[in-house]
């Protein structure tokens, strides 16, 4: 299809020419290279420090804390968005504590977290948990609350025992919601290793970026940012691929 | 056939109740009846597990013990200018990001083949977590209110501009035929077709920049500690006062339960039209 | 004419009412209804949206229940009596051609592997052989449709019905579907209320046309429709059939229209 073909040679296209472009204005001197760092800088910051085994530690600390907040979290919330939704009253009872509790910004508790978790990897893992188990969570519940009527009298219709009406409409209905619900949580999973690492840690790559920065290594900065940046794409990108593959499953009945 | 007749089946009708006016009145109004009773056994439990010792007060306080510190506060001149830092932060942020944001979607949109350049790189800044960004901007302009306007303005730029340029990309090709049978000028093409077009994935951008506002004011002041209310927190936090810490975080939930409002009110007004999907884009960080 | 002389289907009395919560408004879709439906027989519902046909059905199916009245319906042996042929949107987008048509069966408590069996002839019999593995979004509609009808012949049921199964079709599709379902129904010999706003449908389909008034809905009138079967597509230009049209027309006219789209209809 030419269309693909065109998005992929511009975008390839484009992202040369404008990294080329970053390249140029700083060695040209047209910013304090201190300020942005330069491609090639961050690449030899990157050389060395993969080459020196120094920031293996803090890319696996990172990601055991993401990875354990973040499984956690829909091991947790999944199933109780799911068990939420589908009594209403229980959902109803719960939803606007959830819309509160969904509205705040949880990193404004880190502090308190930090106090009584410590600096260790608990406290990274509560906010990460904490982070992504509401946006997962309400998600979900939306998606049980969108099955389709039209679907359910149809299993009513046949004589399906709610055990099968789960089964066979409630949960295939809910799973493509369950997938948003996941990609906008590793995001937010993400926030929460970042900021609970800049305010109490010794590794990490939050730690690693605040600290190269405090030491005006602007180059390693950028590579802790980019490190992460492309993190955040490949989870997001991943999951949006299983997300379309789905897709047919979400139907708009009005 | 047989002369007695085969057995049937009887439905019958359903059985009316008659019901007090007070039972119909709850019938109608449950959710919001529920909802409120959730919300508040929610504080009365909380109320309760400080009282019989069951949680440390220390570290979680009480619904009353926050409520004292709020009547305290109010009447505190700083804690006053703490919440117009960081009121200053969001909507100047905010605002900022929509005037630049728009234009320039709607601009890079408009010739495709740019909007493929520029994919990458646009995705690539809406996938970094905001607080990585935070020691860069702080390099830029230190550790006032500037940067934490910056990180504010950065997370709600990305989130409406790459809908945007979904929004102009994806104009129906239907409707710019009938603009050209009709000789439009390339600016009326502009104002009539692709303006309206895009707006409900404008729409769809400012509701992801509005739940995303608050992230970046707390994590920016947590991480500064100059003004606002994140430096309150941070502050009650480390001298154990949590109630005057848990009234922060209120204020923060206020402002929260606000955006988000209004992050719903501009989702229905502008009606989507669309699954969610497609305009669940670039749900960044 | 019915294969004998039981009635499938008898109701008394039908009555039907919303209650509207928030302006507690009363809405009565379902005036009253008397109907009699014999075994075999191809009865239409006709009337304008929102005259409580489809209500009707819903009351029979066990997805509403009525204010007032009664409904019998004559005990098979196998399970449930009726199945219904829902409208549009009607199956499930993460099943196959071959599952959908088995889920009738599969609610009734029969293993999977048996209810794919069983349903594998049914597939065949509404003409979607080849599709079992196809997934709805890769059907038109009227296949669809059809998997649809299959699903319902699936379960067995004596009495099949039919809530405006071809409405959302194309005028070319809906008549290969009409001339399909007569052939289906022969061959299966079913109890068919068959629920229609088109007064052609329901003419060229039916042993009877019971027409309702719009709401508060009630029987206006019973037809009975003398033309031979099998019915061919031509029978629609025949003298008798314009004159049964003609009839049923005059009736539907002095209705006023419905307000509303017929969400209850």
């Amino acid at each position: 299809m030419v269309r693909a073909n065109e998005r992929l040679f511009y975008g390839i296209l484009g992202f040369i020419v404008i990294g080329l472009i970053w390249e140029a204005a700083g060695d040209l001197g047209l910013y304090r290279k201190s300020l942005l760092s330069t491609p090639s800088l961050v690449w030899t910051a990157a050389v060395q420090d993969f080459g020196s085994g120094a920031i293996w530690p803090d890319l696996g600390t990172s990601f055991v804390e993401f990875a354990l907040g973040f499984g956690a979290a829909m091991v947790v919330g999944i199933p109780l968005g799911i068990a939420i939704g589908m009594f209403r009253r229980v959902d109803h009872f719960v939803s606007l504590l959830l819309f509160g509790i969904y509205s705040t910004p949880k990193a404004a508790i880190a502090p308190l977290i930090i106090l009584t978790a410590g600096i260790g990897l608990e406290s990274k893992v509560i906010l990460v948990f904490l982070l992504a188990f509401f946006s997962v969570i309400v998600s979900t519940v939306a998606g049980v609350r969108s099955v389709a009527e039209r679907h359910l009298d149809i299993a009513h219709s046949f004589g399906a025992s709610r055990w099968l009406q789960f089964r066979s409409v409630i949960l295939p209905s809910t799973f493509p919601f369950i997938l948003t619900g996941t990609r906008i949580a590793t995001g937010r999973a993400l926030v929460g290793v970042i900021v609970a690492e800049e305010l109490a840690a010794n590794q990490g790559i939050g730690h690693y970026i605040e600290l190269y920065g405090a030491f005006l290594q602007t180059s390693r900065v950028m590579l802790g940012i980019v490190l992460l940046g492309l993190f955040g794409i490949i989870l997001g990108e991943g999951v949006r691929r299983i997300e379309k593959r789905y897709e047919v499953w979400r139907q708009e009945i009005h | 056939m047989s002369v007695e007749s085969a057995s049937y089946r009887v439905i019958y009708p359903r059985v009316r109740r008659r019901r007090s006016p007070i039972a119909r009145w709850y019938r109608s109004n449950e959710p919001a009846v529920l909802g409120l009773a959730g919300l508040a056994s929610f504080f009365i439990l909380w109320q309760v597990a400080s009282n019989a010792g069951l949680i440390d007060d220390l570290f979680f306080s009480s619904p009353t013990a926050v409520l004292q510190a709020a009547v305290t506060e109010v009447q505190v001149p700083r804690f006053w200018s703490d919440v117009q830092y960081s009121l200053t932060e969001v909507i100047v942020g905010f605002i900022a990001s929509l005037v630049l944001a728009v234009p320039l979607g709607l601009v890079i949109g408009w010739y495709r083949r740019v909007s493929f350049a520029f994919d990458p790189w646009l995705n690539f800044l809406n996938a970094i977590p905001r607080p990585a960004l935070i020691p860069l901007v702080v390099l830029w302009v230190g550790l006032g209110i500037e940067m934490k306007t910056i990180i504010v303005f950065l997370g709600g730029f990305f989130s409406i501009i790459l809908p945007t340029v979904e929004g102009v990309r994806t104009v129906d090709q239907g409707l710019l035929d009938v603009a050209h049978s009709f000789r439009a000028s390339q600016r009326r093409v502009f104002t009539s077709v692709v303006i309206p077009a895009t707006v409900p994935f404008i729409a769809a951008g400012v509701r992801l920049a509005l739940g995303r506002l608050l992230i970046g004011v707390v994590v920016a002041e947590l991480y500064a500690q100059t003004q606002g209310i994140g430096v309150m927190i941070e502050r009650s936090a480390d001298v154990l006062d949590s109630a005057r810490m848990l009234f922060g975080v209120l204020i923060f939930t206020l402002m929260g339960v606000l955006t988000t409002g209004l992050a719903g009110r501009v989702e229905r007004r502008f009606q989507r039209w669309r699954p969610s999907a497609n305009l669940d884009l670039e749900e960044g960080v | 004419m019915a294969a004998s002389s039981e009635l499938a289907l008898s109701a008394r009395g039908l009555r039907m009412e919303y209650r509207d919560r928030s302006s507690d408004t009363r809405l009565v879709a379902i005036e009253t209804m008397d109907l009699d439906v014999g075994d075999g027989e191809f009865v239409s519902l006709l009337g304008p949206s929102g005259c409580g046909k489809s209500t009707f059905l819903k009351i029979v199916n066990g997805l509403l229940k009525a204010t007032a009245g009664e409904i019998r319906l004559r005990r098979s042996g196998t399970g449930r009596e009726d199945a219904m042929v829902f409208q549009d949107a009607a199956l499930f987008p993460w099943y196959s051609v071959l599952d959908n048509v088995a889920y009738g069966l599969v609610c009734a408590g029969v293993s999977n592997a048996d209810a794919r069996k069983r349903a594998a002839p049914l597939v065949e019999l509404v003409g979607l052989q080849g599709f079992e593995t196809k997934y709805p979004y890769q059907l038109s509609g009227g296949m669809q449709q059809r998997a649809n009808l299959a699903r319902a012949l699936a379960v067995d049921a004596a009495i099949l019905l039919m809530d405006e199964p071809f409405a959302s079709l194309d005028a070319q599709t809906r008549e290969v579907m009409q001339a399909e379902l007569l052939r289906i129904w022969n061959a299966a010999r079913k109890t068919v209320v068959f629920v229609t706003h088109q007064i052609e449908e329901a003419v060229y389909l039916s042993d009877r046309v019971v027409v309702m008034s719009s709401r508060p809905g009630r029987i206006l009138a019973d037809i009975r429709i003398e033309l031979p079967r099998p019915r061919l597509l031509e029978v629609k230009r025949s003298a008798e059939f314009t004159a049964y049209a003609a009839q049923i027309w005059k009736l539907l006219a002095s209705q006023p229209a419905a307000a509303d789209s017929g969400r209850h209809g």
